[in-house]
């Protein structure tokens, strides 16, 4: 799917008798995953066969990991050296489906979509994929997706298909070319009922949930007014352990280092994998020259990122979407929520 | 899409140029017209198999048989590497990249400052302006730690006979040029005012020569710098080149000063710089 084709979609909604005879229809001829509990205390996305029998259970709380890791590798090869020639490397990009996707993973895909724009590497796989959204009807415990724009209902033009569970059901919202053919053979009926409010009636108990955000907005406001002190970024930074916890977990995070390998017929393979700027040498050049050699310089980065009007003008939306991950991985403590209400405290500058 | 394999680059031969520095005459394999549109000021990936890519300057640019030539310092792994290959050694090219300096300035009057191997990016820069229709009145400034430390000799000498050419140490010489370029602004402003002024070096360095000149009245819209960043993919992607919600390998090197302020103002104030002398090629 090429996610221009289908900003413009004219949504349409069908009665959805059956979840998983979806998921097992999408699954034929594509490999479909979705996100399992391991009985472990952990959730990942899992492969599916068609014919897998468990129940689809619509989970609130987003994944440990978004959809970043599908498109954007953590690891791959980009081109290998046989002594004499460069080669490119094409990168493979199998037919899949991803299941259940939350709206601000969906609104993450859409700012990388942009960015990776001219990246081979990324556009082939995401040509290859199917989105199949999940309108949440509740907030998760960390998210703030109604004060950034990117939920809970998915966003026109972010998936292929949206699940809309209500009272009553479930209801599929066919909402893109590549979605509707998935599921022509499928001759679902369309909806009588008024979804549109149904999905207006989820935005406002979502926004009721997590409430004015004048916490988000003030942090904002002092970012992009350059209010916060180099003081509270170091403050904050000294809370940095730089495990890259923010930056793997984060779905619109997409530094990359470059990493040759030596291969076993003595050709050289050039890979990139995923970076973090939080740490030290990420900046660092052969001089010894470090722009960015203070942890707070490091965290000041992060966040402007993520809010920097610079970037919301350039990407049509903030880098954060909202999903909360960082503050659930963050042994420091300084996830959106801490730092946020940090740099927006005058008292703090 | 963007391009991030190498294309195939042949080492010709290079000689001594500055201390820990070689200029290097290099052949793109199989030039492409695009090869011919390099703008001075915009950097290439050099990638030395085994040892990575990093970005250096083009000193003068290809020409129809892809030839070209840059100044490399030796400062690191990849750059060890280099000085260790031979004639006829196996490389890889990337390029051009970022924006380089401005060409039609509409102005007649202009100061270049360079600080250490900060002179490598404006030497093409130069070059054009000497072929220029409209003669220039340009005047180079150029600061060095010490008279072995100075780079591009060959061309400082062919300049020197077309150009003033002022050029400091910080040690050795006459003791009116010793010092920091900072310290002859004085006298050529007094001389004649500059309308423009392009400037490489350390970034404090930098940083400190703009601010000057912006203060003797030259436009903050009329000073350029080149910034250095660490470049891994030359192509906006992987984010080490940062500065603020800009990429230097993309919307640099070169930054016109007052732009280069505003990003400063949002995002890190990493200009700390090296010493004089010191930045790297």
């Amino acid at each position: 799917m090429v996610p221009s084709e289908s900003r413009h979609f004219d949504l349409t909604c069908c009665e959805l008798d059956s979840v998983e005879r979806l998921r097992a229809h999408l699954a034929g001829g594509r490999t479909l995953y979705e996100v399992r509990e391991d009985g472990q205390g952990g959730r990942h996305w899992q492969a599916l066969t068609a014919d897998d029998p468990t129940p689809f259970v619509a989970q609130t709380e987003p994944p440990p990991f978004a959809a970043k890791a599908f498109f954007f590798a953590e690891r791959e090869a980009v081109f290998r050296f046989d002594g004499e020639r460069f080669v490119a490397i094409e990168p493979t990009a199998p037919a899949q489906v991803l299941f259940g996707l939350h709206a601000c993973d969906l609104a993450a895909v859409a700012y990388q979509d942009q960015f990776f724009a001219a990246d081979a590497h990324y556009q082939a796989r995401r040509a290859a994929a199917l989105l199949v959204g999940l309108d949440c009807r509740h907030s998760c415990s960390q998210g703030f997706c109604t004060l950034v724009d990117s939920g809970p209902e998915v966003r026109a033009g972010t998936a292929d298909l949206i699940l809309l569970p209500t009272e009553a059901g479930w209801l599929l919202l066919i909402a893109s070319v590549a979605g509707a053919a998935a599921v022509a053979d499928l001759a679902l009926p369309a909806a009588s009922r008024d979804w549109p409010a149904q999905r207006v009636a989820h935005r406002q108990q979502v926004a009721s949930e997590q409430g004015d955000g004048q916490w988000l907005q003030d942090g904002i406001a002092a970012i992009n007014a350059a209010k916060v002190s180099a003081a509270t970024w170091e403050s904050l930074g000294l809370r940095c352990l730089v495990c890259s916890g923010c930056t793997t977990v984060c779905p619109t995070c997409s530094c990359f280092a470059p990493l040759e390998r030596k291969l076993p017929d003595g050709s050289i393979e050039q890979e990139r994998v995923w970076d973090s700027c939080l740490y030290e040498g990420f900046q660092k050049e052969a001089s010894g020259h470090n722009p960015s050699a203070l942890a707070g310089q490091r965290v000041q980065r992060f966040w402007q990122h993520k809010f920097g009007e610079g970037f919301r003008q350039t990407f049509g939306r903030y880098g954060c979407v909202g999903c909360g991950r960082c503050d659930h991985v963050c042994p420091g403590g300084i996830g959106v929520h801490a730092v946020m209400r940090k740099v927006g405290k005058p008292c703090s500058n | 899409m963007l391009e991030l394999t190498p294309r195939a680059l042949r080492l010709l031969d290079f000689y001594a140029d500055g201390q820990d520095s070689r200029h290097f005459r290099l052949r793109i394999d199989a030039p492409q017209p695009g090869d011919l549109a390099v703008i001075p000021g915009q950097f290439f990936m050099l990638g030395v198999p085994g040892f990575g890519e990093a970005p250096f300057t083009y000193v003068s640019p290809p020409d129809e048989g892809g030839e070209f030539s840059a100044l490399i310092r030796s400062s690191g792994r990849l750059t060890a590497r280099l000085f260790e290959l031979e004639s006829g050694a196996s490389l890889g090219y990337r390029g051009p990249f970022g924006k380089g300096w401005p060409l039609l300035l509409g102005a007649r009057r202009v100061l270049v400052v360079a600080g250490g191997c900060g002179l490598a990016p404006l030497a093409g820069w130069i070059e054009e302006a000497l072929h220029h229709a409209a003669p220039l009145q340009l005047r180079v400034l150029y600061g060095a730690r010490s008279a072995p430390a100075q780079v591009l000799g060959r061309e400082r000498e062919r300049w020197r006979q077309v150009l003033p050419l002022i050029e400091t140490l910080e040690h050795g010489g006459p003791e009116a040029l010793r010092g920091s370029p900072l310290a002859q602004l004085d006298r050529l402003f007094a001389e004649e005012q500059p309308q423009v002024v392009l400037c490489c070096g350390p970034e404090a360095f930098m940083l400190a020569i703009a601010k000057t000149c912006v203060r003797r009245g030259v436009a903050a819209d009329n000073v350029w710098l080149s910034v250095e960043r660490r470049m891994h993919c030359a192509v906006g992607l992987c984010g080490h080149c940062y500065i603020a919600d800009s990429y230097a390998c993309v919307d640099g090197p070169t930054y016109r000063y007052d732009h280069y302020l505003q990003l400063l103002a949002h995002g890190n104030t990493g200009h700390a710089g090296g010493e004089l002398g010191v930045g790297p090629c």
